[in-house]
């Protein structure tokens, strides 16, 4: 392993794009023009080229085949030489798996290199207006065609929906049955006739974020992943991938890192690093990073872990989202009055990164099962609380 | 800040011996008895604690000792919190580290072996009030340069039980000649292998309160529903339980880093021994308050926890005292 962490070094050393000279999104989840979209996509292949995406996966499909925990050094080592970010999350970290897990030897073979080179982009068509946190009582249709399947529905919160190909898909093949059943889940295409997309715009102004309408559209037969009728089940391990409490992703999972000494360094510029109770907090923020990263190992320890094993896995976004929501509020605390200057204000501290930061950060506590949804599961699943209805 | 967690299965075979004995020799019942009792314990303990090998777990084999490191300390320390062990068995091991790291050649070869085979019995003298200070034989004091080592049948010595808050933990007000016994500095190395053995201890004490309460919230009915479906008693455990189990991750951080003598290890420990001080108060709190009234009583175990942790958290500094010093740490990092 150390070989490989010296070889993505020398490697990153090389080949770091540095910064485009226009503004870069923060995550995937704000690529809203073509020219950030042209230029990560860019970004990934080259990755990908040089082996660092999809390393641990098989090698059949597209893999690096490279052993386990290589992925890991690989994230850790882009995340500390701060390179771009990889776009294609969706696929990455929790399409990709799920079809590896669940999906026929056709699927594999047709979905997997395409994903990891970025030539083709995924998105994710869970929620609907009416289905945040109680995804189960999803209205979208999927009525069998002959062939296929005719899908009619509304689904939000789509990031990259504008640049994807195709969608992990739950819909109601059943109506009939009783709410979680009933739901299956497709691999369906985007570019097809019936499907519109429209953007939807963030707090901060940025875009990335979309609807989507699925108006009589037909997709395959082989669209559907596992079984008719599996889709909860598919949607619960995907929700396992997409909140880091299940391993197994291509690559991007290397952040976090260490935000609190950048936090640090603005409090000694702001003059008021001698402030005994601006440093009892940063001391106290650097505490919880270090204990989130001392936490992701823990996971792997299984003498360590056997007391409760699911509680570690499940905490690991709801601590590192809201560790970062906090850290960037205190950030923007401490840039006194530019607290309110906006990019592209001469008085705005790093471009306004920390406003943008603290905003975005809601992303992270409300996708992917919210805040107050995993504290439900923590404390049934880890505690063995009943259930709260 | 490197962080390289080790735990094997030596590791686990000494939770498993320490979580047998401790079951079979302390249940809740008799460390309410011996908090009720007089101070000290059955001397019976102390030789079984010898014999297994726990009075010398950190003390080289050389010295009688076992010759384990910090993270076996940290196991042994995490189970006998969880059970309250009413014995001096914490700082009979603080002095037995702060000779073995501070001490003379001769002192080790004193006191470590009769430390090690319960023959001796020493405790760390830190501060005016000194853990198990009453049937000690022995108090190791930090000193101006290594320890100071005072036989407690020194005629200058006067020993003062404390009125305490803890029963299960007794402590004595030491002083020579009027003046406190063990008023220098601890060296930094003892800072940080007391602060691991603290912050296990406390964390094994908060997991104890969580468990309990987690219990609890799933049995008793109010509204017709066990009053852990409601999320108002759900969410504040569940913040317990992140609190916990950061807690603990961060002590076999600490832990290891000891093991390994990382560069990052006192500041590890001192991030283990501020977050314990907070986790394990803030643990006994939500614990008397959701066992509703029978939590406000003497008869629910609650207490006999929140007392420990209040009791424990001002040892080798507390929350804000340990944040001081991390973030002076952590500002020289952003020095340009």
């Amino acid at each position: 392993m150390e070989s490989l962490r010296e070889e993505v070094r020398a490697w990153i050393a090389a080949n770091h794009p540095g910064a485009p000279g226009w503004k870069l999104p923060q995550s995937p989840l704000e690529v809203a023009e073509d020219r950030q979209f042209d230029w990560l996509r860019a970004w990934q292949r080259k990755l990908y080229d040089a082996g660092y995406v999809g390393a641990e996966w098989p090698r059949e499909y597209g893999g690096g085949g490279r052993e386990r925990g290589a992925q890991r050094v690989i994230d850790h080592e882009l995340s500390r030489a701060r390179a771009p970010f990889l776009l294609n999350v969706v696929a990455l970290s929790w399409a990709g798996p799920m079809i590896l897990r669940y999906g026929t030897e056709a699927q594999k073979r047709r979905f997997i290199q395409p994903l990891l080179r970025c030539d083709e982009i995924w998105c994710q068509g869970f929620s609907e207006p009416g289905a945040g946190s109680d995804l189960a009582s999803l209205r979208t249709t999927a009525l069998r065609t002959g062939e296929g399947w005719q899908i009619d529905g509304h689904k939000v919160w789509t990031t990259l929906g504008r640049y994807a190909d195709w969608c992990i898909l739950l819909a109601r093949t059943d109506p009939a049955a009783v709410k979680h059943a009933g739901i299956s889940y497709f691999l369906a295409p985007m570019k097809i006739d019936g499907v519109s997309v429209q953007p939807l715009v963030k707090m901060t102004g940025e875009g990335g974020f979309n609807q989507v309408i699925w108006g009589s559209a037909r997709i395959p037969g082989d669209a559907l992943l596992g079984r008719e009728g599996q889709g909860w089940e598919l949607a619960t391990a995907t929700l396992q991938f997409e909140r880091g409490a299940a391993e197994g992703s291509a690559g991007g999972g290397g952040g976090g890192g260490e935000q609190v000494e950048r936090v640090a360094t603005l409090a000694r510029a702001s003059g008021r690093d001698t402030d005994p109770v601006v440093r009892d907090r940063l001391a106290g923020f650097w505490i919880r990073e270090t204990a989130l990263r001392a936490n992701a190992q823990r996971t792997r320890i299984a003498g360590l872990v056997s007391d409760r094993p699911e509680a570690l896995p499940l905490m690991q976004k709801l601590t590192g989202s809201e560790l970062t929501q906090d850290l960037a509020d205190f950030a923007c605390e401490l840039e006194g009055d530019a607290a309110g200057l906006w990019i592209g204000d001469s008085g705005a501290v790093d471009n306004a990164e920390w406003q943008r930061t603290y905003m975005n950060s809601f992303a992270m506590t409300i996708a992917g099962g919210t805040s107050e949804i995993l504290r439900n599961i923590l404390g049934e699943r880890a505690l063995g609380l009943p259930k709260t209805r | 800040m490197n962080l390289h967690l080790r735990y094997d299965e030596e590791h686990a075979l000494l939770r498993a011996e320490a979580r047998r004995w401790l079951d079979e020799r302390f249940p809740i019942s008799r460390v309410r008895a011996l908090a009720d009792g007089e101070p000290g314990e059955d001397p019976g303990d102390w030789k079984e604690l010898a014999a297994l090998g726990w009075l010398g777990l950190v003390i080289p084999e050389q010295h009688g000792g076992a010759g384990l490191g910090a993270v076996h300390l940290a196991v042994l320390m995490e189970e006998t919190g969880r059970r309250l062990l009413p014995s001096p068995l914490l700082p009979s091991t603080l002095a037995a580290l702060a000779l073995l790291l501070d001490g003379s050649d001769s002192q080790r070869a004193r006191w470590l072996p009769a430390i090690a085979s319960g023959e001796a019995r020493a405790v760390l003298a830190s501060g005016t009030s000194v853990w198990g200070a009453e049937r000690a034989d022995a108090l190791v004091a930090p000193g101006r340069a290594g320890v100071d080592v005072v036989e407690t049948r020194a005629p200058d010595l006067r020993i003062e039980p404390e009125i305490v808050l803890d029963r299960t933990r007794r402590s004595a007000r030491v002083t020579r000649m009027g003046v406190a016994l063990g008023t220098a500095a601890p060296s930094d190395r003892l800072v940080a292998w007391a602060c691991v053995a603290l912050a296990a201890e406390m964390a094994g004490g908060a997991d104890a309160l969580l468990a309990m309460t987690a219990a609890y919230a799933a049995t008793r009915e109010q509204f017709g529903k066990p009053i852990g479906s409601f999320q108002a008693v759900k969410h504040p455990l569940v913040n317990v339980l992140i609190g916990v189990e950061s807690l603990r991750s961060l002590v076999y951080a600490a832990a290891s880093a000891l093991d390994a003598e990382s560069a990052d290890a006192e500041a590890l420990a001192r991030m283990a021994k501020a977050h314990a001080c907070d986790v394990y108060v803030f643990a006994a709190s939500r614990a008397v308050q959701l066992h509703g009234g029978f939590g406000f009583t003497l008869d629910c175990d609650a207490h006999l926890y929140l007392k420990r942790a209040q009791t424990t958290r001002p040892a080798f500094g507390d929350a804000m005292q340990q944040r001081r010093w991390l973030a002076d740490r952590l500002m020289a990092r952003t020095q340009a």
